[in-house]
Order: structure tokens, then sequence, then C-alpha cells
């Protein structure tokens, strides 16, 4: 068996001690949660913290609340099972809880945390892989190395890893916040404002901090919304190409405010397409606005050779989603 | 935990868990995972070392009842925990659980490699939902791969480890009709 490298193990039972330990031991440490991506991702030689610091004892970050004047709160180490399952969520948020069940597998939803999917690594074909698949080749940029090898022609000097977190793009679109904390205090930024867009540096998270919540506007429990996401197998994957759409609705069936759009795995960041909100917001929506839309949105589109599924087709389904998204939404398949 | 971060040689813990009703104390290496610790340390060879990223779920075992991929579950995340693999399912005079056996009677064992986690989760779906439909037995396992492909005779047994047995109800009221069966599209039966 490929054995883990060699590290130390701390379980505090705080959020204090935690953020006590990983701001003591600095960027040899890496906080652990289910563990789902961390673990294949050491195994394959990514990252070697010197110290793994378990969040699992911390029972404080596990609970999912509503509050009339909060809105909803998802503590970062409940489970992406106990988002597809609570009754709450089910209700106000469905497009949450379906996001959350398209993500990996059953069981590894069982394990799988809130706070692990919005901070997933970015991926590709040339960065996840062993060491000894790495080393037969220079390394790409993600590595350290000059170029990202699966741009056109190998020579672009920006990371593309796919971003891959069913998660983000529906809570993106539902204006969500991002709390963090470390020993230098907490701090809480918009969720779309925690991707970087730089597939090397996926999110703005630093060292010793450790996400303990999320939380959704209580407004946006009135909105509807769908996600859509393209995978090789569907009983397991990562996104290939993925869509997000979230709106107000308005007395007329047809016609809604606020309309967020939010394309993700064809780019390296769940990205806010722009002008759809100018181009249908308060419109009855036609044919050939959503065409419109599904239009801008395959122009936002960059995938790259970094993940399963040809380009060309990953740009349409971006299109074709979109469509879908918005036909899903009028004829009421979804809330 | 050291203050130090120059950590040269990280230094075993002590775990205390239980295996499949046996209580165990070891010292582990914190990198160990719980896969390693069944397999190498107490020899219980029937979780499988397969694809070590999560996406095949031959190493599933149950942790607290709940399944859980052993591959990628570190040794000491186990602390005071139950675990339970495929060699802690038959009852002790060794006649075979009721999942194990509709595995048996439908033969649903090929290779036997995806087996035990099969078993496992199908036997933590069946403990929350007693009489699965095939659709719900087919989305348990959709993290388990099955290369031999042999998931019809799979989810046929999971289905009908379910079915109501008779007696197991208080003997009273027979089950309704249909309940956590599966007919055959074809013949009906």
């Amino acid at each position: 068996m490929r054995l883990l490298h060699d590290f130390e193990y701390a379980e505090p039972s705080s959020l204090d001690q935690a953020a006590e330990l990983l701001g003591r031991v600095g960027r040899q440490a890496m906080p652990i949660a289910g563990g789902t991506d961390l673990m294949p991702s050491m195994r394959q030689g990514l990252f070697a913290p010197k110290v793994v610091v378990s969040l699992k004892a911390i029972d404080e970050l596990r609970d999912v609340a509503w509050d009339e004047r909060n809105g909803l709160s998802i503590g970062a180490l409940a489970t992406l099972r106990s988002l597809e399952t609570d009754p709450g969520i089910r209700r106000r948020f469905p497009v949450v809880a379906q996001a959350a069940s398209t993500v990996a597998s059953p069981t590894i939803r069982r394990t799988a945390t809130v706070g692990g999917n919005l901070s997933l690594d970015t991926r590709c074909y040339y960065y996840n892989q062993y060491d000894d698949w790495r080393s037969c080749t220079t390394p790409c940029l993600k590595m350290g190395g000059e170029f990202c090898k699966a741009s056109p022609g190998g020579k672009a000097r920006k990371c593309f890893a796919a971003f891959s977190a069913d998660l983000a793009p529906v809570l993106v679109a539902l204006d969500a916040s991002i709390t963090l904390l470390s020993v230098r205090g907490e701090r809480t930024l918009a969720l779309r404002d925690f991707y970087t867009g730089d597939g090397a540096r996926p999110n703005g998270k630093e060292d010793g901090e450790i996400i303990t919540r999320v939380t959704v506007p209580k407004e946006k429990a009135a909105y509807r919304g769908v996600y859509l996401k393209h995978r090789l197998r569907g009983s397991i994957d990562y996104p290939t190409a993925a869509v997000a759409l979230t709106l107000r609705p308005t007395p007329d069936p047809a016609v809604f405010e606020d309309v967020r759009l939010v394309i993700s795995a064809v780019v390296t960041q769940p990205l806010v397409v722009k002008g759809v909100a100018e181009l249908l917001d308060g419109k009855p929506l036609t044919e050939a606005l959503i065409d419109e839309a599904a239009s801008l949105a395959k122009k936002a589109a960059i995938p790259v050779a970094n993940t399963e599924g040809e380009r060309r087709h990953r740009k349409q389904l971006v299109f074709e989603f979109t469509r879908k998204a918005f036909a899903d939404i009028l004829e009421g398949a979804v809330k | 935990m050291n203050d130090t971060v120059a950590i040269e040689r990280a230094s075993k813990q002590l775990l205390r868990l239980t295996v499949n009703g046996r209580r165990h104390e070891l010292l582990v290496e914190p990198r160990r995972t719980l896969l390693q610790l069944l397999r190498e340390d107490l020899q219980l060879t029937g979780a499988k070392e397969v694809c070590l990223l999560g996406a095949c779920g031959a190493c599933t075992v149950l942790v607290d009842d709940e399944p859980a991929l052993s591959c990628l579950t570190l040794a000491l995340a186990c602390r005071e925990k139950k675990v339970t693999t495929i060699e802690g399912l038959a009852a002790q005079d060794g006649s075979l659980h009721p999942l194990q056996q509709a595995f048996v009677d439908k033969g649903a064992v090929q290779c036997g490699y995806c087996t035990p986690g099969m078993i496992l989760t199908g036997k933590a779906l069946l403990d929350e939902t007693p009489q699965p439909t095939p659709e719900q037995a087919r989305q348990a396992i959709a993290g388990n791969l099955c290369r031999c492909t042999g998931y019809v005779q799979i989810v046929e047994a999971i289905v009908a480890a379910g079915r109501p047995q008779g007696s197991c109800c208080g003997g009273g009221e027979p089950a309704p009709k249909g309940a956590g069966e599966y007919l055959m599209p074809e013949t009906g039966e």
C-alpha cells in the first residue's frame, strides 16, 4: 500500500485549541475534517503537512440552523449528507440540498463536510497524480513549474485547474458569506470573494485559518434555484461542467428578479456570469432571452484539457445546462 | 503533541477501539489508515485495498454503524469507535447474516472483491430503511464499484434481505402485499 508521509496528529477538543495549534505550527500544519479530499491528496504527495489537526472533536461547528433574523447558518463540520437530508434546508433551500446530493458518493457524503467542500482544491489531469507520475515530466504551474500544461499549447502562465466543489456555485449564487477563524481573529467575507480565480491557489484561506461557518441571508429562502452538473459517472464524480441558477419569483410566473447564473468546473472559480441580471431581471423569460443568457454563460466558460470530456463539448454543456435550468424553473420541475 | 515542529519521526499514539465486538488497545503511527490497521495489524483482510482514492468502495467498513471508506480514514480518527468489518457480520455460531445469505442465494458474488463493501453498505441501508426499494438499494451502493458488473444480483440480494420474514414483525400481521418486493421485469417473479 502507498504509505502516507510521516506526520504528527492532534485532535483538539475546542475551536480555540485548534486555532491556537494551527497558528503556532503555521504553514506546516493542515486541518482535516472528513478527510475525503485531503487524504487522497496527501497520498499523491500534493500536500505533506508535518502536523495534521483533526477538527472532528469540535462539536460546535456541526449544526445547521435557521433563524428568522439571520437566515441559514451551516457549521463547517456539518456533513454533506446532513445538508442533503435536513428538513429545514430541503424546505427553504432545496437547491442547496440538491447540490449537496450530487457530491461524490453516498458513503463519502456521510464523512465529507461543508467546510471541506468549500475549500476543495481545484483539479487537473496534470496535478491530481501520484508523485511518481508527476516526476516523469516537468512540474506544472500549480506544482511550482513555469507553465500550465493543460492550457492550449501548454504555454499559459496562469493555472487553469478546474473548480470542482458542487456546493460553492449554489452558495455563491445565494450570496452566502463564509466565516474563518484564526489566532488573529475572525473574519467574514462574501463567499464569492473567497475564491481567487487562480487555479493554483483557488481560495483565500490563509495559513492557520479554519472555516467555521457559512451563512445564507434569510431573503434567499424565497428564491428558487437549480444546480445542473455533468460528470463521467452519475454515481460518483467531480463535475466536468456545471451551472447554478437562482432567482426571485414575482407574481408573474414568467418574470423573475435578481437572476443569478454561476458556472463551474469549466473555470477556476464559481463564476457569476456577467450581464445575466441586466438581461433578464423583471422581464418575461422568452426563449430568445434565455438563449442569450446561455450564450453569455458559454462565452464565459474556458474549459481546458484538464478533466474528462472534450473541451467544446464541455463549453456546449454550459449552454445547454443554462437552457435546461431555466426550463426546469419555468416548468415548475424544481422549487 | 510535541511543541517542536521539527519532527524526525512522528510519535505513535494510543488508540482504543472496538473491532467486531473485540476491544483493542494499540500504539499507532498517525499516518496509519484504518484500512492498514485492519488488514495489516489485525489481519482482518475482508476490507479490500483497491483505488485508495475513495472512488471504488471496496474498503468500506462500518464505523459506529455508518459506512466509511477505511482507506480515507486515519486509524487515530477512530478512537473509542465501534468498527465492524465483514468478518464481524456473521453470528457467533458461524451462521451468516441474512444479507450475506441473500448474496449467496441470489448469486451476487462473482470475483468477490467488491462484496465486503457491498454487503456493509447494504447493511447500513437495511438498518435505516428495513424494506428498501431497488432504487434505494441502487442509490445506496452508488459509490461501490463491481467490475464484474453483477449489479442486478447485488440489488436483488439487498432488496431480498429487506423482505419481511414472517415472524420477524411480532408474528401478527402479514406484510403488506408488494412491500419490499422486487419483481423481475421479464418473469414477474
